[in-house]
């Protein structure tokens, strides 16, 4: 069989995506598993001899006794790991329930009725997408100082919803619109405008909606410039802020390494048991 | 069951006018079927009635009560929407059960109805599936099975053959017509397509720019039309409509239109331009020239099999249709004489009204 230079080309650019993306990933988990004594060699092994998960239980300040008899010591930071974690799940669960029952009905309203200045109040809200985040972080952060929100998880989850919010608003607009026109008849069946949203749009969108609740999710998880300005180096650090705090720290790369899986594990989640509803939301065609 | 009434109901969308003082009485147990182009005003006309759309002025009445005001579900109406519309996240029986959601009927009878109207419709074993994973014909007869399931004074179906082909159009179209006769509940179906309202209708309305233009039998629609916008919509081959005028000649008034001059059937008071309307089975084809003839070139011959349909070119490029006998032997660009049958012939005037009416011929539906 002849296999055709396009379908060469196409398997070369695809293994550079993969490579690309995944070799990061695979470094840092590869480093988590190595003992000290392997990441201290030269050159490092490209895979981890002997795997140990020791690193995993030291960032929770956990000590692992080795095969050998020697003992790891838990970590220094591991105080600050868990706070983070605790932290980030805490501000990331609490966007994402809050951002969907904002946008769930905002996203229906403007994609299913008609009312005045309609497109102008749209715009306010895309405006707010277009803003890059540095330009409202000094505004944020001079008004947080006097409300006294800077430092707390409160402040950080109001500033997080400003950009999600919008966000998932309109990437949540085109779905709703290209739902079938159910609607009228949900009033022939005698269900009221809140009913028909609850019981009808709700569950027939539902893909729309698990999307909309992984975007929100993963951008506050991710979310890293209003956490370094607003809450680093207080108690409501979150996980990613506390981990770049590390470079300048010195942990053992083990343990860095590890707590960089950590902040993997999550979004990893959401995203496999979520990627039939991701697949799903086709933004064209959203039911077939 | 119910007796409808419309009564001057008027509805504006913006400044566009949508259904201008329209008065409607729909007979309980009638099937009626609101006729008209895209855009005419009955699909307006049949949300009023359902109470999707509040009137702009005017009123709608369910036997002499006004429920202008009434939801659609206080109304108890069972509609069909364009394409079949279910919820698609929904199996056929959950879609079904909807419309009993709030009859607050007990779970038994809830089940019962919903076994005796997919027994109806012959659906018994497609209740677990979802909207997609059913044919057009399917999803069809679901919507049908949740429109007769809560029991309504009156089924409102808005285009709801549109969506299929052809051959099962015909076939629903006939179940559709039995189902009322059976059920005897009041029906008023919307349609674009004059053939489901002949074949549909106890009587037919027709509509255009939200106006009322006509409402009768099928065969009066079709035999009297009484305005030229019925007589040109309704009917396959449309009727050969040519203009020209009344002239007044030595107490005779024929109609002259180029070379033809043509005395119709009955005499006509008035005098001026007018426009005659000739069936194509009432335009006999010659080939002999007449004063009462068109000369015309054969433009194109379909054999349908049963007959055939010529269409025919005057000298002004005009196309006229004819039916002939299946065995016509006329070629492209064969000159011919066309003859209006004066018999069966209709005047209409400037502004589109009929001036006089031919009798019918017996039980003339196409």
């Amino acid at each position: 069989m002849r296999i055709r230079l396009s379908t060469i080309w196409s398997w070369l650019a695809l293994a550079v995506v993969v490579i690309w993306t995944l070799l990061p990933i695979y470094w840092f988990l590869k480093n988590s598993l190595l003992t000290p004594d392997e990441i201290a060699r030269f050159p490092q092994p490209l895979y981890p001899l002997e795997p140990t998960p020791a690193a995993f239980f030291n960032i929770f300040g956990f000590e692992y006794e080795m095969a050998d008899g020697l003992v790891r010591r838990g970590s220094g930071q591991a105080n600050q790991i868990i706070r983070g974690l605790g932290n980030s799940l805490i501000v990331s669960a609490v966007v994402t329930v809050v951002t969907l029952f904002v946008v769930l009905p905002l996203a229906y309203v403007f994609a299913r009725l008609d009312f005045p200045h309609k497109n102008k109040l749209l715009f306010a809200i895309l405006l707010a997408v277009a803003l890059p985040p540095v330009s409202t972080l000094i505004p944020f952060y001079a008004m947080y100082v006097r409300l006294g929100l800077s430092g707390t998880l409160v402040g950080l989850i109001i500033v997080t919803l400003t950009i999600t919010i919008p966000f998932v608003t309109w990437m949540l607009i085109g779905y709703f619109r290209n739902l079938p026109q159910v609607e009228r008849l949900a009033r022939i069946d005698g269900f009221s405008r809140f009913e028909t949203f609850v019981k009808i749009i709700v569950p027939l969108g539902r893909s729309g909606v698990a999307v909309a609740a992984v975007i929100a999710f993963l951008f506050s998880w991710n979310e890293y410039t209003y956490a370094l300005l607003l809450v680093n180096g207080t108690t409501a650090n979150t996980l990613p802020t506390a981990i770049s705090g590390f470079l300048f720290q010195h942990p053992e790369p083990s343990h860095l390494a590890a707590a960089v899986v950590l902040t993997m594990v999550p979004p990893a989640l959401v995203a496999f048991f979520l990627q039939r509803h991701i697949a799903e939301m086709n933004l064209v065609d959203p039911v077939r | 069951m119910s007796r409808i009434q419309l009564d001057r109901l008027h509805k504006t969308f913006q400044r566009h006018v949508a259904v201008r003082d329209l008065d409607l009485t729909i007979e309980n147990g009638e099937l009626l079927v609101l006729l008209g182009p895209s855009g005419c005003g009955k699909t307006t006309t049949l949300n009023c009635i359902a109470g999707l759309e509040m009137p702009t002025s005017g009123r709608v009445l369910f036997d002499d009560e006004d429920v202008t005001a009434a939801s659609p579900h206080q109304r108890n109406i069972a509609m069909v929407f364009q394409s079949s519309l279910l919820y698609p996240h929904m199996t056929a029986r959950q879609n079904i059960r909807t419309s009993l959601a709030k009859q607050k009927l007990d779970r038994g009878e809830t089940d019962r109805r919903i076994a005796e109207a997919s027994s109806v419709l012959g659906i018994d074993a497609l209740l677990d599936k979802l909207p997609s994973q059913l044919s057009g014909g399917e999803r069809q007869r679901v919507a049908t099975a949740k429109a007769i399931v809560r029991q309504p004074t009156a089924f409102l179906l808005d285009e709801p053959l549109a969506a299929l082909d052809a051959a099962l159009r015909l076939t629903l179209r006939a179940e559709l017509v039995n189902l009322q006769k059976r059920l005897g509940t009041t029906m008023i179906v919307v349609t674009h397509d004059q053939v489901e309202a002949m074949t549909m209708g106890d009587r037919i309305a027709v509509m255009n720019e939200g106006r009322l233009e006509q409402i009768g039998t099928p065969d009066e629609i079709y035999n009297r039309p009484a305005t030229l916008f019925v007589a040109g919509f309704v009917g396959s081959p449309p009727m050969n409509l040519i203009a020209g005028e009344i002239a007044a000649q030595e107490g005779r008034t024929p109609f002259v239109a180029g070379d033809l001059a043509f005395v119709p059937g009955t005499p006509i008071g008035a005098v001026g331009p007018a426009t005659l309307g000739v069936r194509p089975q009432h335009l006999h084809i010659q080939a002999d020239a007449a004063e009462a003839a068109i000369p015309v070139t054969v433009f194109a011959v379909e054999h349908l099999g049963r007959e055939s349909v010529v269409i025919l070119e005057d000298d002004e490029s005009n196309k006229l249709h004819a039916l002939v006998e299946p065995g016509f032997a006329g070629r492209v660009g064969d000159r011919l004489h066309a003859a209006p049958d004066p018999a069966h012939c209709l005047m209409f005037d400037q502004a589109g009204n009929v001036l006089s009416h031919a009798e019918p011929e017996a039980g003339g539906a196409p």
